[in-house]
C-alpha cells in the first residue's frame, strides 16, 4: 500500500495504491487522524489503484466519518473500481459517503 | 585374552618365587658351607636368578593398567613418592640395623648383611620398575601411536642393554658405547614429551618439582648404597650385579630429571596457563547457565563474578539499561556515588557505552579531579546487533592494568551473557506464546459451542450448513430460533477483524439475538410480538452501539421464515446478498436490497438505512446465504471467487438437495482456491424449501 499526498487550497487528495488491507490501514489510520487534516475543507480520496480494501480498511473510514462530519470537512472517494464500490455498496457505505465517478466531479462538489 | 590375563596372575607369585631363589642363593653363595658341606655355587647362577626377577617384576609393573586416573597427576607422583620414599627409608633403616649387628655380633653378621643386600636389590627394583611405568604413563598422556610405538622399543632396546650388562657380554668394536648412545638419544627423545606439564597450576607444578625431587634423591639413596657395598669390606655378590642396578637406576632417573626440568622451567608460564583454565572455565560456567535456563539475574552476577575473576579486576560495577529486569547492577569494591561520578565524566568525554580501554588514567584531568585510586579502567559494553542491554565497568589500581587478552576473554563474556540473556527472553517468549495458544484453543472450544449443532428439522425445508474458521476463533457466526406459530429464526452475520476481539463480538450477537428474538408481552397484535427485522437490526444497533470499538462493525441479515403461510421476510445490515433460485421463474438472482451494517452509525438515524424485504416462496425454491469469506476467496491469480461464479453454481445445482447444493458449491470453491492461504472465515447455508408438504401423521 502506498499513500500519496496532494494539497492545495482547503482540499487535500489522498492517492491509495495497492491494497487497503489489516496492516496498511494502520497507515492510513495514522494519516486520517492527524489535527490538520481538518483544517481542509475537503478530503479526496482517490481509488484508483486501490486494488482491495479489508473490513480492516472499511473501519478506518468508518471510524473517522462522524469526525470529518462534525467538523464540516467532505469526505469524497472518486476514481473507485467495480469491485472495491461493490463492497462500500454491500455494507451500505454508498447511501453514507459521497462516491463519484470522476476527480472533475470530486472537486466540483 | 583369558590366557594373557592368567599369566598375568602368575607375574606375582612368580616374582616372589624368583626372589626367595634368588635370597637362597646369595646366601649360599656368600656361605657355602651353610648347610654344612661346601656347596660350590656359580656366579652366572646367581646373575640368572636376578635377571628372571627383574624381568618379573617390570612386566608385572606393565601390565598395572593405566595408572593416571583422569588429570590427577599430583596424585600418581604422590603415590610413587609415598612407594619408593618409604622403601628407601626401609633400605637406610636396614643398612643402620646391618651396621649394629655387624659392630655386636661379629658371628652372624656376614649371613644377616647378605640377607639385607638381597631384601635391598629386591625392593630397588621394583622401585625401578615403578618408576619406569609411572613415567612411562605420564609422557604416553594424550600421546600418539607413533610414541606409544617407539616406546615399546625403547623398553626392548633397554632390556636388552640391561641383559647384556648383567651377562657381562659386550659386543665388539665398540658397539656396546654405540647403543648406549642410541639408547640415550632414545630416552631424551622420548622423555621430551612431558604434555601433563602445561596441565598443571602454579602450585601444583611446584608440588612436581618437590615430588620429583623426592623420587631422585630416593633413587640416589638406593645407588649410594649399591656403590657403597660393592666397594666394601664384605662384597658378597658378582660385581656385574651392581653394575647391573646402577645402569637400570641411571635410566630410571633419567625420566625424573628430563621431567624435573621441564616442569620447573615451565613454572613461569604457570600463572598464564592458570589464567587460559581459568578463562575457559568460566566460559563454560556461563554456557551451562544457559542451559540449566536460570534466569537473567543470574547470569549478569555470573558475568560479573567471572569478569572480576578472570580479569583480577581491584574494582568494578554492572550497569543495566533496562528497567523491566529487577536486577539492577552490582558494584565490587566501589561505592555507587564513585561509579557515578566517574559513570557522569565518560559521559561528558562522549564515551558512555562504548567499548573503550584507559591504562593511564591518572593522565588524565577529569580523572584526578575525582581522586580514586585507580590507574586502568576498561568499559565493555552488552550488546547484541538489536540491543544494548548495559555496560561493565572494571578498574584497577596499577596503571597499565589491562592487556589486549583481558579485553577480548571480556568481550567474549560478554557476547556470551548476551547470548545467554536472549536466550532466555526467547525461552520466556514461546511460553508466553504457548500459553496465549492454549488459551485460544480454550476460546476456540467454546466458540465452537456457540455453533448449532442440530439443525431446525422440518419436512417443509432442508438445511445444510457449513462454517470454517481461518484462525483458531473465528468473526463468522449464524444460528437459529424456532418462533411460536411454524416461524423460524435464521441469523448470518460477520464481525470486521479476526481472533479472539471479533470471538467477543460474535458471543454478543448470539446473546443479542436470542434476547431480542423474545415474545414480547405487551404486543398488540400478533405482528408485534417477535421484532421484524429492520427492528431487530435497529435494536441490535443500538445494543451494539456503546460496546463495539470505533472502527469495529458487524454485518448480519436476519430472515424469519414463515412455513405456515409459505414466505419470508428479512433485513440485511451490511451483509453480503442473498442468492436465490425462484422455481416459478427458473432463474438464480441476487435480493439487491439496501442496507448498512451494524455499528457503522451509532444514533437513532440508524434504523432507516435498513429495508425489510418479504417473499412468498414456492416449493422447490433454494436460499443460498453466506459470508464474504466465500465470495472475497482467492484463486491462484489473485482473483476473487465472486457473486457470479457462486451464481452460477447454483443454476447447476439448484434441483439437488440442500446438502449435494452445499457439497457441490464448496467442491467448486476449494477447486477455484486450491493452494492458496484462506484468508476468511466462510460460512454457507443453503435453505431449500421442499416441493410439497406432508400430510401431518395425526
Amino acid at each position: 500500500m502506498k499513500i500519496t499526498q496532494q494539497s492545495t487550497e482547503n482540499t487535500l487528495t489522498l492517492s491509495l495504491d495497492g491494497e487497503l488491507d489489516a496492516s496498511s490501514s494502520v497507515v492510513l489510520d495514522t494519516e486520517l487522524n492527524k489535527a490538520e487534516i481538518l483544517d481542509n475543507q475537503k478530503v479526496l480520496i482517490d481509488c484508483r489503484r486501490l486494488n482491495y480494501i479489508s473490513s480492516a480498511g472499511l473501519g478506518v473510514f468508518i471510524s473517522h466519518l462522524q469526525r470529518f462530519q462534525d467538523a464540516g470537512v467532505k469526505l469524497v472517494f472518486f476514481n473507485m473500481q467495480e469491485k472495491v464500490h461493490n463492497v462500500f455498496e454491500i455494507l451500505g457505505l454508498d447511501s453514507l459517503m459521497t462516491i463519484v465517478p470522476s476527480e472533475a466531479e470530486a472537486t466540483a462538489i | 585374552m583369558s590366557f594373557a590375563r592368567k599369566l598375568n596372575s602368575l607375574l606375582l607369585p612368580f616374582s616372589i618365587l624368583s626372589w626367595l631363589g634368588l635370597l637362597a642363593c646369595a646366601l649360599l653363595y656368600a656361605h657355602p658351607t651353610l648347610f654344612g658341606q661346601a656347596v660350590a655355587l656359580p656366579g652366572w647362577l646367581l646373575l640368572l636368578l636376578q635377571a628372571i626377577f627383574t624381568t618379573a617384576v617390570f612386566l608385572q609393573e606393565r601390565v598395572v593398567s593405566d595408572r593416571l586416573r583422569g588429570l590427577d597427576f599430583i596424585g600418581l607422583l604422590r603415590r610413587l613418592v609415598l612407594g619408593p620414599g618409604l622403601l628407601a627409608t626401609a633400605c637406610v633403616g636396614l643398612h643402620l640395623l646391618q651396621q649394629l649387628i655387624r659392630q655386636n655380633l661379629a658371628n652372624t653378621s656376614s649371613l644377616a648383611f647378605t640377607a639385607i643386600y638381597t631384601v635391598n636389590v629386591g625392593l630397588f627394583v621394583v622401585l625401578l620398575a615403578r618408576t619406569t611405568y609411572v613415567w612411562r604413563s605420564l609422557v604416553l598422556f594424550r600421546s600418539s601411536a607413533r610414541l606409544r610405538k617407539l616406546w615399546n622399543w625403547f623398553e626392548v632396546l633397554l632390556g636388552v642393554t640391561l641383559l647384556l650388562r648383567l651377562f657381562t657380554w659386550s659386543p665388539p668394536f665398540g658397539l656396546g658405547t654405540a647403543l648406549l648412545g642410541v639408547l640415550a638419544a632414545f630416552g631424551a627423545y622420548i622423555s621430551s614429551h612431558q604434555k601433563w606439564v602445561a596441565y598443571l597450576s602454579r602450585r601444583q607444578k611446584l608440588e612436581a618439582v618437590l615430588l620429583q625431587l623426592a623420587v631422585i634423591l630416593s633413587m640416589a639413596v638406593f645407588v649410594f648404597y649399591f656403590l657403597h657395598t660393592s666397594q666394601g669390606p664384605q662384597l658378597l655378590a658378582p660385581g656385574t650385579q651392581h653394575d647391573f642396578l646402577i645402569l637400570n637406576a641411571f635410566s630410571a632417573s633419567f625420566f625424573a630429571i628430563m621431567g624435573l626440568l621441564v616442569t620447573f622451567f615451565n613454572l613461569p608460564t604457570a600463572g598464564v596457563f592458570e589464567q587460559k583454565r581459568e578463562e575457559i572455565l568460566s566460559l563454560q560456567r556461563l554456557t551451562q547457565l544457559i542451559q540449566r535456563g536460570q534466569n537473567a539475574e543470574e547470569v549478569y552476577r555470573m558475568f560479573f563474578d567471572s569478569a572480576i575473576q578472570t580479569v583480577e579486576a581491584d574494582a568494578a560495577w554492572l550497569e543495566l539499561d533496562s528497567t523491566e529486569d529487577e536486577y539492577v547492577g552490582q558494584h565490587y569494591h566501589i561505592a555507587p556515588e564513585q561509579a557515578l561520578a566517574i559513570r557522569h565524566l565518560l559521559t561528558d568525554y562522549n564515551l558512555g557505552h562504548i567499548e573503550y580501554l584507559n591504562n593511564d588514567l591518572p593522565n588524565s584531568s577529569g580523572f584526578r579531579n575525582l581522586e580514586l585510586p585507580f590507574g586502568s579502567l576498561i568499559v565493555m559494553p552488552l550488546r547484541s546487533s538489536k540491543r544494548q542491554y548495559g555496560s561493565l565497568y572494571m578498574l584497577k589500581s596499577s596503571t597499565q592494568g589491562f592487556d589486549r587478552e583481558n579485553q577480548s576473554i571480556l568481550q567474549t563474556f560478554a557476547s556470551q551473557t548476551v547470548l545467554s540473556i536472549e536466550n532466555l527472553q526467547l525461552v520466556q517468549a514461546s511460553l508466553d506464546t504457548q500459553r496465549v495458544q492454549d488459551e485460544l484453543k480454550i476460546a476456540s472450544a467454546v466458540q465452537d459451542s456457540l455453533i448449532p449443532k442440530n439443525l431446525p428439522i422440518d419436512n417443509w425445508f432442508e438445511i445444510s450448513s457449513h462454517a470454517l474458521a481461518a484462525t483458531e476463533v473465528g468473526g463468522d457466526f449464524y444460528d437459529f430460533l424456532h418462533l411460536p406459530g411454524r416461524r423460524l429464526a435464521v441469523l448470518i452475520g460477520d464481525v470486521s477483524g479476526k481472533g479472539v476481539t471479533a470471538a467477543f463480538h460474535v458471543a454478543q450477537m448470539k446473546g443479542i439475538f436470542h434476547a431480542l428474538m423474545q415474545e414480547n408481552p405487551l404486543a398488540r397484535n400478533e405482528r408485534e410480538k417477535f421484532p421484524v427485522p429492520s427492528k431487530f437490526m435497529a435494536q441490535a444497533n443500538n445494543a451494539l452501539a456503546r460496546c463495539l470499538e470505533k472502527a469495529a462493525f458487524i454485518t448480519a441479515s436476519l430472515y424469519i421464515i414463515d412455513y405456515e403461510h409459505g414466505g419470508f421476510v428479512f433485513a440485511r445490515a451490511g451483509h453480503c446478498h442473498t442468492l436465490y433460485y425462484h422455481s416459478i421463474k427458473e432463474e438464480v438472482s441476487y435480493f439487491r436490497t439496501a442496507g448498512l451494517g451494524l455499528g457503522i452509525i451509532r444514533h437513532d438515524g440508524y434504523e432507516k438505512y435498513i429495508k425489510n424485504q418479504f417473499y412468498d416462496y414456492n416449493p422447490g425454491d433454494v436460499m443460498v446465504i453466506y459470508t464474504d469469506g466465500i465470495v472475497e476467496a482467492r484463486g491462484a491469480d489473485q482473483e476473487e471467487y465472486g457473486e457470479e461464479r457462486l451464481q452460477q453454481m447454483l443454476e447447476r445445482t439448484y434441483y439437488l438437495d440442500a446438502d449435494q447444493i452445499k457439497e457441490q458449491i464448496l467442491a467448486d470453491l476449494n477447486e477455484f482456491s486450491r493452494g492458496q492461504p484462506m484468508h476468511d472465515d466462510q460460512t454457507l447455508l443453503v435453505i431449500k424449501f421442499k416441493a410439497s408438504q406432508p400430510e401431518p401423521s395425526l
